[in-house]
C-alpha cells in the first residue's frame, strides 16, 4: 500500500486539488473560476509536453544508440543487431504517441522525468537542486529588473509629450523658468535612462558578462566565475562549528554576476513595457475626469493610471520569467555555471541528451504555466470582473 | 530629416491647422506625429544611415571582405588612420602612412650550433614565435599615401537576377589607395579588413531579420486570422497550441532546430534562409493572439457581413476586409520586434549554430570578441560590437517613437 502510494502520489494530490475545486465551485463564483483555471492550466501543460516531446525528436541520434556507443568504448563490438536489441528494450520501438502517454504517465504518477542516457542516471537525479539555483537567479534578476523599469518606466510615461521649455504665457517669467529647469531635468533624466537601460539589450548578455570578467582581469583580480571560488568550492554549507556564514559570503560575491547582467538585458523590455502600460491608462477618460475634479500632479498619476497598470503588469510576472530563464543558458556557458540553464545547453548543443533537455523545458513551462495561474487567481480574489471574462460562466 | 527636426513645429502647425488632417489616413496620422519625436527621429536618421551603409556596403568598403581581398602582408594590423595635419605639414586631400611588416629577427643559426633544447625551451617561452610579435609593423611617416576618391579597384555586383540574366557589376569605390591597401580599422588574424567586413555584415543581419520578420507577419496572419475569423474549436485548439508555444523559452527551441540544421548538408546561402526562417515560424505567439483578438471584435462588423453576403470567400474576407484594418499596427509592431530578432540571431551565432565563418554576419563577428587573443591582443576587433550597439539602441528608440505615434490618443496630452 505504501508502495503504491509512494508510486501515485502526484496524481492523488492532483485528483484531490481538483476534487476540492470542484466541490468549492457548487457554491462559490470564485472557485467555479479557479476550477476551471486549474483544469485550463493542466491542458496547457499536457500540451507543451506533447512540444517539446516531438521537439526532442528532431535532435540526433537516440538512447540505445548512446548505451551502445559507451559500451563500445568499453571494448565490446557492436552490431546492428546490438542497436535494435537496446532500442527494444528500451522501447524506443515503439510509436511516438505511446512513447510520449508512457512519458506523460509516469510524471503525472510520480512527478518522473525519465533516464538521461548521457548522464546515465534518472533526470530528477541530474538535475537536482540545479533547477532551483536557476530559478532562484531568474526570480532575482526579474526582481532587478522591476526595481528600475517600474519607477522610471512611470517617470518616461509622465515627460512623453511634454514640452522640453514652459512656453504658457499666463504663467510669470519666474515660474515659466522654474518649471523649464524642471521639465528639461526630467526629461533628459528619461533620455539618460533609456539609454543606459537599452544598452543592456543592445549589449548582448554574453559581451556584458564577458566584459565584467575582463575588467576584473585588467584589474588583477580573479574573476567572479562559476559559484564559489576553489576554496570554498568543496566545503560544507554546516560544518561542526554551526553554518558556514564564508561560504554564503563567497556565494553572494559570485551569484550578483549572472543576476546583474540578465536584470540589466531584462529591464530594457521591462521598462518599454511599463511605459506603454502607463501611457495607455493616462490616456483614458477616467483620468481626465479626476483632473477635471481637481487632482492634480503626483496623486493622480499614483491613484489613476499607475494603479490600473499595475495589473496587467502583475498577470505578466509568468511570461518575464521565461523571458529572463531565455537569457540564463548563454550567460551561465560564459560565467562558467553549474545551473540548469548551463545542463540545457549541454543537453542539447553537446550530448544530445533529449530526456534530460525535455526535462528542463518542461519544468520551466511548468513555472511559467503555475505563476500564471497564481496571479490569474490573485487578480481574480481581488478583481470581481476578471473571474467573468475568461472563462465566460 | 535633419530639417525635419528644426522645421518641426512649423510643420506640426500646418498639419493641425489643414482640414485634411481630419480626413487623413492611419498612415499620415503616423507619420505626422513620428515627426514630431525628436529622439526618434535623430535614431531615425542614424537606423537610415546604418541600413544605407549596408545596402551599399560594396562602394563604401574599399577592400573586399572576403578571404580574395585579405591582405598577407598586414594580418593582425592595426588601424591605419586617416590624416590631415602631421609633422611634415599639411594637405588638403587625406593621407595615410606606409606600413612595412618586421622581420622578426629569430637567430636559428645559434640554435642549431649550440644543439640544445635549453636554448629552444627558451625562444617558444620569450613569446617571439607568439602571432603578435611575428606580426610587427613599421610606420613609414615619410612615405604618404594619399586618399582617392570614387577609385577602381575590386568588381562587385550591383544586382543579379538569374533568371532574367541581369548581372549589373560596378567596380568604383568611395575611397581608396593607389598602392597597397588601406585598413582604417586594422585587419583581423587572415589579414581581412575589418572595417569591410562590418559594413557587409550590417546587411546581412538586417536581411536576415527581415526575412524572419516576414516568416513570422506570415505564420502571425495565418495563425491569428483563422483562430479569430472561425471561433469556435479551431480558436480553442489553435489557442492552446499557442499559449503552449508562448510559455517555452524560445532560444532552446532554436538550439534545438539548429542542431537538427547542423545535420543536414546546406549550403551557406541555404543554411542562412534556414535559420531566418526557424526564428520567424516560432515567434508567432504574442502577435498572433493580438491579430485573433483584434479579429474576434472586427468579424462582427456590418462591412464583413456584407462582404459573406456579396459572396467573398473565406480567404478574401481575412485579407481583403480584416488584414488592412489592422495594418498600420501590424508594422509598428513589427519594427518593434526588429532588435530581438537580431538578438536571437547573434545568440545562435555565438553558440556556433547560427551562421558561420566566412560568412559576414554581425554575429559572427561578435563571437570572436570572446577570444582572449583578440582581447589583448587586436582590440580594434571590437569595432563590430560598437556598430552592432549602436543598430540596437537605434532600432529601439525608433520603436519606441513609432509606438507612441501609433497611439490614436496620443495628441490630446499636449
Amino acid at each position: 500500500m505504501t508502495q503504491f502510494l509512494a508510486q501515485t502520489w502526484l496524481l492523488w494530490i492532483l485528483l484531490i486539488a481538483a476534487g476540492t475545486l470542484t466541490l468549492l465551485g457548487r457554491t462559490s463564483q470564485y472557485f467555479h473560476y479557479v476550477r476551471n483555471r486549474f483544469l485550463m492550466a493542466l491542458v496547457g501543460l499536457l500540451t507543451v509536453s506533447l512540444i517539446v516531446f516531438s521537439l526532442m525528436e528532431v535532435l540526433p541520434g537516440d538512447c540505445a544508440e548512446k548505451y551502445i556507443a559507451y559500451k563500445s568504448t568499453q571494448g565490446e563490438t557492436i552490431t546492428q543487431a546490438d542497436i535494435d536489441a537496446e532500442r527494444a528494450r528500451m522501447g524506443l520501438d515503439q510509436p511516438f504517441a505511446v512513447r510520449w502517454g508512457s512519458w506523460v504517465a509516469n510524471l503525472t504518477l510520480n512527478g518522473d522525468l525519465g533516464f538521461s542516457c548521457a548522464k546515465r542516471q534518472p533526470v530528477n537525479l541530474a538535475l537536482g537542486d540545479r533547477f532551483w539555483l536557476s530559478f532562484m537567479f531568474c526570480i532575482a534578476g526579474l526582481m532587478l529588473s522591476y526595481l528600475i523599469a517600474v519607477p522610471f518606466g512611470i517617470l518616461s510615461a509622465y515627460v512623453l509629450n511634454k514640452p522640453w521649455a514652459d512656453r504658457n504665457p499666463q504663467h510669470t517669467t519666474a515660474r515659466r523658468l522654474l518649471n523649464t529647469l524642471g521639465l528639461g531635468l526630467a526629461k533628459a533624466l528619461d533620455v539618460v535612462l533609456r539609454i543606459i537601460s537599452y544598452l543592456g539589450l543592445a549589449l548582448p548578455n554574453f559581451l556584458l558578462a564577458l566584459s565584467i570578467i575582463l575588467l576584473y582581469v585588467f584589474a588583477g583580480e580573479s574573476a567572479p566565475t562559476g559559484l564559489f571560488s576553489d576554496a570554498w568550492r568543496n566545503e560544507p554549507w554546516f560544518a561542526e562549528q554551526g553554518f558556514q556564514w564564508g561560504k554564503l559570503n563567497d556565494f553572494l560575491g559570485h551569484i550578483w554576476l549572472p543576476i546583474f547582467v540578465i536584470g540589466w538585458s531584462a529591464t530594457a523590455l521591462q521598462l518599454q513595457t511599463v511605459r506603454a502600460l502607463v501611457v495607455d491608462e493616462s490616456n483614458k477618460l477616467y483620468v481626465d475626469a479626476a483632473r477635471a475634479r481637481g487632482v492634480r500632479g503626483l496623486s493622480l498619476w499614483a491613484r489613476y493610471p499607475v494603479r490600473h497598470s499595475i495589473s496587467p503588469l502583475f498577470n505578466s510576472v509568468g511570461f518575464d520569467f521565461q523571458r529572463v530563464f531565455n537569457d540564463l543558458p548563454i550567460v551561465a556557458v560564459v560565467i562558467g555555471l553549474t545551473d540548469a540553464a548551463a545542463l540545457l545547453i549541454e543537453a542539447l548543443a553537446m550530448t544530445n541528451d533529449q530526456e534530460l533537455a525535455a526535462g528542463i523545458l518542461f519544468l520551466v513551462a511548468l513555472v511559467v504555466i503555475s505563476m500564471n495561474f497564481i496571479t490569474d487567481i490573485v487578480l481574480a480574489a481581488v478583481d470581481p470582473r476578471v473571474r467573468k471574462s475568461v472563462l465566460g460562466h | 530629416m535633419i530639417a525635419a527636426i528644426f522645421g518641426k513645429r512649423r510643420a506640426a502647425q500646418q498639419t493641425s491647422q489643414d482640414a485634411d488632417y481630419y480626413t487623413a489616413g492611419q498612415f499620415a496620422l503616423i507619420k505626422a506625429r513620428f515627426m514630431k519625436k525628436t529622439v526618434g527621429l535623430i535614431a531615425g536618421s542614424v537606423l537610415m544611415g546604418l541600413v544605407l551603409l549596408g545596402l551599399f556596403a560594396p562602394f563604401f568598403s574599399p577592400v573586399d571582405p572576403t578571404i580574395n581581398g585579405a591582405d598577407s602582408d598586414y594580418r593582425r594590423g592595426a588601424p591605419q588612420p586617416v590624416l590631415f595635419w602631421d609633422d611634415n605639414g599639411f594637405s588638403w586631400r587625406p593621407f595615410t602612412y606606409t606600413y612595412a611588416k618586421e622581420q622578426p629577427k629569430i637567430d636559428f643559426g645559434a640554435l642549431l650550433q649550440s644543439g640544445n633544447l635549453d636554448a629552444l625551451d627558451q625562444l617558444t617561452s620569450s613569446g617571439a614565435l607568439d602571432a603578435s610579435t611575428q606580426n610587427k609593423f613599421t610606420v613609414d611617416k615619410e612615405a604618404r599615401r594619399y586618399l582617392q576618391f570614387f577609385v577602381k579597384d575590386w568588381e562587385y555586383t550591383i544586382l543579379k537576377i538569374d533568371t532574367f540574366g541581369i548581372d549589373w557589376r560596378w567596380d568604383r569605390h568611395l575611397f581608396g589607395v593607389a598602392t597597397g591597401k588601406i585598413h582604417i580599422l586594422g585587419t583581423d588574424e587572415d589579414g581581412k579588413d575589418v572595417f569591410s567586413r562590418t559594413l557587409h555584415a550590417l546587411w546581412i543581419t538586417i536581411s536576415i531579420a527581415i526575412v524572419a520578420l516576414i516568416v513570422k507577419l506570415f505564420m502571425s496572419l495565418l495563425v491569428g486570422g483563422v483562430s479569430g475569423y472561425f471561433g469556435g474549436k479551431v480558436d480553442t485548439i489553435l489557442m492552446a497550441i499557442t499559449e503552449a508555444v508562448r510559455v517555452i523559452p524560445p532560444i532552446p527551441i532554436y538550439l534545438a532546430c539548429a542542431v537538427a540544421l547542423a545535420q543536414i548538408d546546406l549550403t551557406p546561402v541555404q543554411r542562412y534562409f534556414a535559420i531566418a526562417v526557424v526564428i520567424g515560424a516560432l515567434d508567432f505567439a504574442a502577435l498572433g493572439r493580438r491579430l485573433r483578438t483584434h479579429i474576434l471584435v472586427e468579424r462582427n462588423q456590418d462591412y464583413v457581413l456584407a462582404a459573406q453576403l456579396a459572396g467573398a470567400s473565406h480567404m478574401r474576407v481575412i485579407w481583403r476586409h480584416l488584414v488592412p484594418s489592422f495594418g498600420s499596427y501590424i508594422i509598428v509592431d513589427t519594427l518593434i520586434n526588429f532588435p530581438y530578432v537580431i538578438l536571437a540571431e547573434t545568440s545562435l551565432s555565438f553558440l556556433g549554430l547560427g551562421l558561420t565563418e566566412p560568412v559576414n554576419s554581425l554575429g559572427v563577428l561578435l563571437q570572436k570578441a570572446q577570444d582572449p587573443d583578440i582581447q589583448q591582443n587586436m582590440i580594434w576587433q571590437f569595432f563590430p560590437v560598437a556598430v552592432f550597439v549602436l543598430l540596437i539602441m537605434a532600432f529601439v528608440f525608433v520603436g519606441d517613437a513609432l509606438r507612441d505615434a501609433a497611439d490614436p490618443y496620443s495628441e490630446r496630452n499636449k
